[in-house]
């Protein structure tokens, strides 16, 4: 057997020829991936290869079907790496941005205090994790999981543009918005589990908050599907890219989905559930290590999708107006930058504003944000029917 | 509905158009935030940056010890005494008197700058002396050493007297207390000469008024007051206390 090259083994095919390319369109996180196993698979195969030449095992690395399932584990990491980095960009940011409002530097370890939440994690992953005796140990363990998971899950299925998704079909955003709104059942279950007063009293109040903002936020969505006809999220953009923002005709909506959306992340002024200044540490009372580590992170990500989906519905999403075709370039980066631009806005009403109590939320839900989403609702439909949009 | 959660609104027990609701504490904020970013937050990374600290910043204590005369007014006037004049070789060897200063005992009162005759104590703004064993917080005369010090350090008393206050003059006086000068009571005098020899400025000269029965010379120490420094030296030295300071009141 003759000698091959590395070459040989290490070819970039165009993803869309692959028979198993899992996407219909052009996908870049899949693509990156696949050229990611190319090189990694190939190398492989090249080494077996030349230990024993002619072998079935280096033919199979880089078949069409091994190169599409490794480069789905691949695309896995990098969408989740990404979104990972962007939650802790966005954590970097709030630590930054409330230390100047109180007149303080913030963290200051490590680039500009990036590297604050590096240490955080070790610290709390170095943590001893200690359990309460007469806790329920399933729906302790369970709900925990599946808010962190829920989370995780809906942080990695906001698209960054066209071309970065996991997953895109047509009612994308009722499915994101669907997990979403699942954690305070999670919240209630857990507080409920945890045997303790103030879990308990956290759970509550996470269950009744949620009845309060849900219904206007559920409105409002319905009512930007409505203006861009679809339920889809690339549809939604495309249909603002087309027309304008819908920030502009909708600017009650936007004030309102913006205030639901800081309720929906649970961050102050809106974070009953967990009051460290009333209640210990709310419904996390009881959880330890990395534990709260992890709900600590999902309260991140759960920030980071209340903006993204601001940015989806109101802001135009990975486009910017005016610049045409150089929206082809780095809509991602856009996206992102929207993002941390909105939760900068969140920031700065988390610093402006205290804590409101259990019934002014609910006075707020039902008397001041359910006829603000009608009227923006009715504003959008006499705008549809006089053929605006 | 709706206008009974507004009501508070209406009736006037909350003015909107006064506290403009949320938005007012945001621009606050913002407003507090584009100072913060424009310019630098109040807070400083202490053990990388200082605080700029003025020069009558009252730190440990600072000699210059070739100014110093060993006079001891600073450990004479020390309420904490903190302050022990120690013998120690100066630049060419020959023993002199210094201060040494106890930090663990020194409350930062100043007062051994302010009354010191030549301004060589004076207040540095060296404040970090922490240390391991209180043995290390005794600062000897050379340990004592500053470099920057600067003539804001040298704090001189300004006060009014008693008598000037009396006589309706407020006039505020420099140092007054550096014109006491020590008088002397002829009668208790031994002629021992030990007031000649403590000074340390050598203001002090022995005269001779006559003879004693013995015949040996009546020697009466006699002042410069162009030298003087109002030390308290020559009183303390002497045995019969025959000199006594004649306070400026």
């Amino acid at each position: 057997m003759v000698y091959s090259s590395i070459l040989d083994w290490v070819n970039f095919p165009d993803i869309m020829a692959n028979p198993y390319y899992p996407f219909e369109t052009y996908n870049l996180p899949y693509d990156i991936s696949q050229k990611l196993w190319e090189i990694i698979g190939g190398t492989i195969a090249w080494l077996i290869n030349l230990l024993f030449p002619g072998n079935p095992v280096s033919e199979w690395l880089v078949c069409d079907m091994t190169v599409n399932f490794f480069a789905l584990i691949i695309f896995m990491i990098v969408v989740f790496l990404v979104v990972f980095i962007g939650i802790l960009i966005s954590l970097w940011e709030e630590r930054k941005v409330l230390g100047r409002t109180m007149d303080r530097r913030g963290t200051m370890v490590g680039m500009k205090g990036f590297l604050q939440c590096v240490a955080d994690g070790f610290k709390t992953f170095m943590k001893e994790d200690t359990q309460p005796r007469k806790v329920d140990r399933m729906t302790y363990m369970w709900t925990v999981s599946l808010v962190i998971g829920t989370s995780m899950l809906i942080a990695c299925m906001i698209p960054l543009s066209d071309r970065w998704y996991v997953v895109n079909y047509n009612t994308g955003l009722l499915l994101i918005m669907g997990l979403f709104a699942l954690a305070p059942f999670f919240i209630l279950v857990s507080g409920w589990s945890q045997n303790n007063k103030y879990s308990l009293i956290g759970g509550m109040r996470a269950a009744e908050m949620m009845i309060s903002y849900e219904i206007p936020m559920l409105i409002l969505i319905a009512t930007a599907c409505l203006m861009a006809g679809t339920f889809n999220i690339g549809g939604i953009v495309q249909a603002q890219y087309d027309t304008m923002p819908y920030f502009i005709p909708q600017c009650i909506g936007f004030v309102t989905f913006f205030v639901c959306a800081n309720a929906e992340a649970e961050r102050t002024p809106f974070d009953l559930a967990e009051a460290e200044s009333e209640l210990v540490e709310g419904w996390q009372t009881e959880y330890a290590g990395m534990k709260w580590g992890l709900i600590m992170l999902a309260d991140y990500m759960r920030g980071y999708v209340s903006c993204a989906m601001i940015t989806i519905l109101y802001l135009g999403g990975w486009n910017l107006p005016f610049i045409g075709d150089l929206n082809n370039y780095v809509p991602e980066l856009v996206f992102l930058l929207k993002t941390w631009l909105v939760f900068f806005a969140m920031i700065i009403v988390r610093a402006a504003l205290p804590r409101v109590r259990t019934d002014q939320i609910l006075n707020l839900g039902w008397k001041v944000f359910m006829p603000l989403s009608i009227i923006n609702l009715v504003i959008v439909l006499l705008l549809k029917m006089g053929g605006v949009f | 509905m709706t206008m009974d959660y507004l009501e508070k609104y209406r009736d006037g027990r909350v003015n909107t158009a006064k506290t403009l609701w949320v938005m007012k504490p945001i621009y606050l904020i913002l407003r507090l935030f584009n100072k913060t970013v424009v310019h630098r937050p109040v807070t400083i990374l202490y053990p990388y940056e200082k605080l700029w600290m003025p020069d009558n910043y009252r730190g440990r204590p600072a000699l210059a010890f070739n100014t110093c005369i060993g006079c001891g007014m600073c450990a004479r006037m020390c309420p904490t005494t903190a302050i022990v004049l120690v013998e120690c070789p100066d630049d060419e060897g020959k023993p002199v008197k210094r201060p040494q200063v106890n930090m663990g005992r020194c409350s930062f009162c100043g007062y051994c700058a302010e009354y010191c005759p030549t301004d060589a104590m004076t207040m540095s703004p060296i404040v970090e002396l922490a240390e391991y064993t209180r043995a290390d917080l005794i600062y000897g005369p050379r340990r004592l050493a500053y470099d920057h010090t600067t003539d804001g350090m040298k704090i001189d008393i300004e006060e009014t007297l008693l008598s000037d206050y009396q006589a309706g003059n407020g006039e505020r006086r420099i140092n007054p207390a550096k014109t006491d000068r020590p008088v002397l009571d002829n009668a208790k005098c031994i002629s021992c000469k030990k007031c000649f020899k403590s000074c340390p400025v050598q203001a002090i000269t022995m005269e001779e008024h006559g003879k004693n029965a013995k015949g040996r010379p009546i020697l009466w120490p006699s002042v410069d007051d162009q030298k003087c420094v109002s030390c308290y030296t020559c009183v303390d030295v002497c045995p019969k206390s025959a000199l006594h300071m004649n306070e400026v009141l």
